[in-house]
């Protein structure tokens, strides 16, 4: 809106102040200087209407998009941030058990297994149990047939739905994405997923949502089909910690970063090594060619003139 | 929870520093009164955002006649929350485990 009003007055300025015309501008009005009075009228005429149509798109352009993009969420000092920081595995295996609890019976996380668990949150034991609980379709069997068994360590984490058109229709239409990947999916995923779990409020004056959806000024377009998931208490913590929305939020948050980048320990440490010995390289490197280029910098050039 | 963790939790809230923040997520002594860091944040902050505040309660006020349909304050509340968030978001992983 300020941009609008800022170019209208310099294109006024411009317009009534002739003596201020570069030498360019100059040449071409004596050129075409008989055009010039007649058309001056007609040329601040356009340039006003241009300037205040400019100002109108501005002002409709600026309220629809704050609404679109949603609200810019705010960075959050996660524990894993550092560049030689690493996972809190505790937080990883409570934000687990919120998965498990809240979110497995309409997301699925068809990426990861049971085995991908061992030594990050369960121990084998623990993740075999696990696996052992859900009942997965296998076979054919010598018969030909399918059968159902009990899970194991190799299996992917179970599906809520068979495929999507089930998930939508179970779901009013949306789509509740596969989470494996979200964190690296949306733009700043860890600090958005978090600010979106746990910034369910009312919606602002003027703006209703419709039956079925849900006001999150962090969604884009604000109105999201998920209803608020987080409540105070809504898991019960294995370790005993109180389960807060913001608890339960940065729990789950931190394992669906971990889904999404098992390898990130992995990464940093090899990143900080390659980093110092490759340095180490760069001193040799420098050395080594000032050592050979002595020669040739140290070189005298005489000029011997012959009287 | 057992006792043992109860008396842990309770040794943690320095009552002689009289922080009252770590106190009132740390003393589940009471069942049911879990205090939701977030939130308490974010009432906490109030007063630091009180200018957008009233941008949008006068917001609100101004459109409180209106029958379009098409008028609302998302700018005023965007503006107040984002406020909050960033008075927030550097505080609230201190209080959580």
């Amino acid at each position: 809106m300020v941009g609008g009003g800022v170019i209208q007055q310099i294109l006024r300025r411009k317009l009534h102040s002739p003596s201020l015309a570069t030498p360019v501008r100059s040449w071409f009005s004596s050129k075409t200087a008989h055009v010039d009075t007649g058309s001056s009228g007609v040329r601040a005429f356009a340039l006003l209407g241009a300037g205040v149509t400019g100002l109108l798109s501005f002002s409709t352009v600026a309220s629809a998009d704050e609404a679109e993009h949603g609200l810019a969420c705010p960075d959050y000092p996660w524990p894993h941030d550092g560049i030689l920081s690493s996972y809190d595995h505790a937080s990883i295996r409570r934000g687990h058990q919120v998965y498990q609890q809240v979110c497995a019976s309409c997301h699925s996380m068809s990426l990861i297994s049971y085995r991908d668990l061992v030594g990050v949150a369960y121990t084998e034991e623990e993740a075999k149990a696990m696996a052992a609980e859900i009942e997965v379709v296998d076979g054919p069997n010598d018969e030909g047939e399918m059968f159902t068994r009990p899970g194991k360590l190799s299996d992917r984490l179970p599906q809520p739905y068979a495929n999507e058109s089930a998930a939508r229709f179970a779901n009013g239409g949306a789509y509740p994405p596969d989470l494996s990947l979200i964190t690296k999916a949306r733009h700043n995923g860890q600090n958005y997923v978090f600010a979106l779990l746990t910034g369910y409020r009312d919606p602002p004056a003027g703006i209703s949502i419709r039956e079925g959806l849900h006001y999150n000024p962090y969604f884009p377009g604000g109105a999201i089909a998920m209803p608020k998931m987080l409540n105070d208490e809504a898991v019960e913590y294995e370790d005993g910690v109180p389960a807060t929305e913001a608890q339960m939020g940065k729990d789950v948050v931190s394992f669906l970063s971990w889904a999404a980048e098992p390898e990130m320990e992995e990464r940093k440490l090899m990143g900080f090594k390659w980093i110092f010995l490759l340095s180490l390289a760069l001193l040799q490197a420098a050395y080594y060619r000032r050592l050979k280029w002595s020669v040739l910098k140290s070189r005298k050039l005489v000029l011997d003139v012959v009287n | 929870m057992t006792r043992a963790f109860e008396y842990d939790l309770l040794s943690k809230c320095d009552v002689s520093n009289r922080k009252e923040d770590s106190c009132v997520l740390l003393s589940h002594g009471a069942e049911d009164e879990v205090v939701d860091p977030k939130k308490y944040l974010e009432e906490s902050c109030k007063p630091k955002c009180v200018k957008p505040l009233l941008e949008y309660q006068a917001c609100v006020k101004r459109i409180q006649g209106d029958d379009s349909g098409h008028k609302h304050c998302t700018g005023q509340y965007f503006d107040y929350w984002h406020c909050i968030d960033k008075c927030v978001a550097p505080k609230l992983f201190a209080k959580l485990k």
